[in-house]
């Protein structure tokens, strides 16, 4: 599922996933282009997602890469295929609003 | 987009947060105060030029959310040319607007434009989002040397 939504995510314009080692676990972080992670978090609320989004209490990561905060979606046993689309037409959106 | 979101983000929220008005630094500042918001990493620095009680120049610098970087924009647009006290009564006037505190029917004469941020009282952690702009700007005001922390 994490290689599903990695490359289905990869395909929202000006975003750009932070943290692509081989192998890690099911978690996928990513910056918007312009967008605040908080503003993601609060429209995917909306969208029935719910990711995590913040320093994820990494700040010096977050200064080492020069960025205020990611978005990060976890997926886990139940989720499915269908879920990712949502998330990634969900990200489609806020561009459409704040773009 | 859901009604409650569109409360939220109001078009002229969003057009601030795009084009944020006196977003600079300013170099003869009377006054200034930072401010930081730890959880979510939002960081603004406020600068005020005061002369004879009244608020002659505003700006901010910074990084944030959508909601408080317009926050900041439109306080900035809107206490320039108030006096002191002036500038006092419409931060405790946005807070309660924030808070909820105004309920239903907010003096909207004396808030003005900041009318716009009623939706943010239906989202209670994007409070500090919006008010952190306005706590530097006390701190800025009274010349307080700590730094603003939401926490």
């Amino acid at each position: 599922l994490l290689e599903f939504a990695t490359k289905q995510i990869a395909e929202v314009p000006g975003l750009r996933i932070i943290g692509t080692a081989k192998e890690k676990t099911s978690v996928l972080s990513f910056v918007l282009e312009n967008i605040h992670p908080h503003d993601i978090g609060t429209f995917l609320d909306f969208e029935g997602v719910a990711i995590r989004t913040g320093h994820h209490c990494t700040q010096p990561l977050m200064q080492r890469y020069n960025i205020p905060a990611t978005s990060r979606a976890s997926f886990g046993m139940y989720n499915t295929k269908d879920e990712v689309d949502v998330l990634v037409n969900g990200l489609k959106k806020i561009i459409e609003v704040f773009g | 987009m859901n009604q409650e979101l569109k409360e939220l983000y109001q078009q002229v929220i969003l057009d601030h947060n795009k084009s944020p008005r006196n977003f600079r630094k300013m170099e003869n500042a009377t006054q200034f105060a930072e401010g930081y918001n730890p959880l979510c990493g939002d960081h603004i620095d406020v600068y005020l030029l005061i002369e004879d009680g009244i608020v002659k120049d505003v700006s901010f610098k910074g990084e944030g959310c959508a909601i408080s970087k317009a926050s900041a924009s439109l306080m900035t647009s809107i206490l320039k040319g108030k006096t002191r006290e002036e500038a006092e009564k419409l931060f405790e006037k946005f807070h309660d607007l924030v808070t909820g505190k105004l309920g239903d029917n907010p003096d909207i004469d004396e808030l003005g434009k900041l009318a716009v941020f009623a939706g943010v009282q239906e989202f209670p952690v994007r409070v500090k989002c919006a008010s952190l702009a306005w706590h530097t700007m006390m701190n800025a005001l009274h010349n307080k040397d700590e730094k603003v922390s939401t926490e």
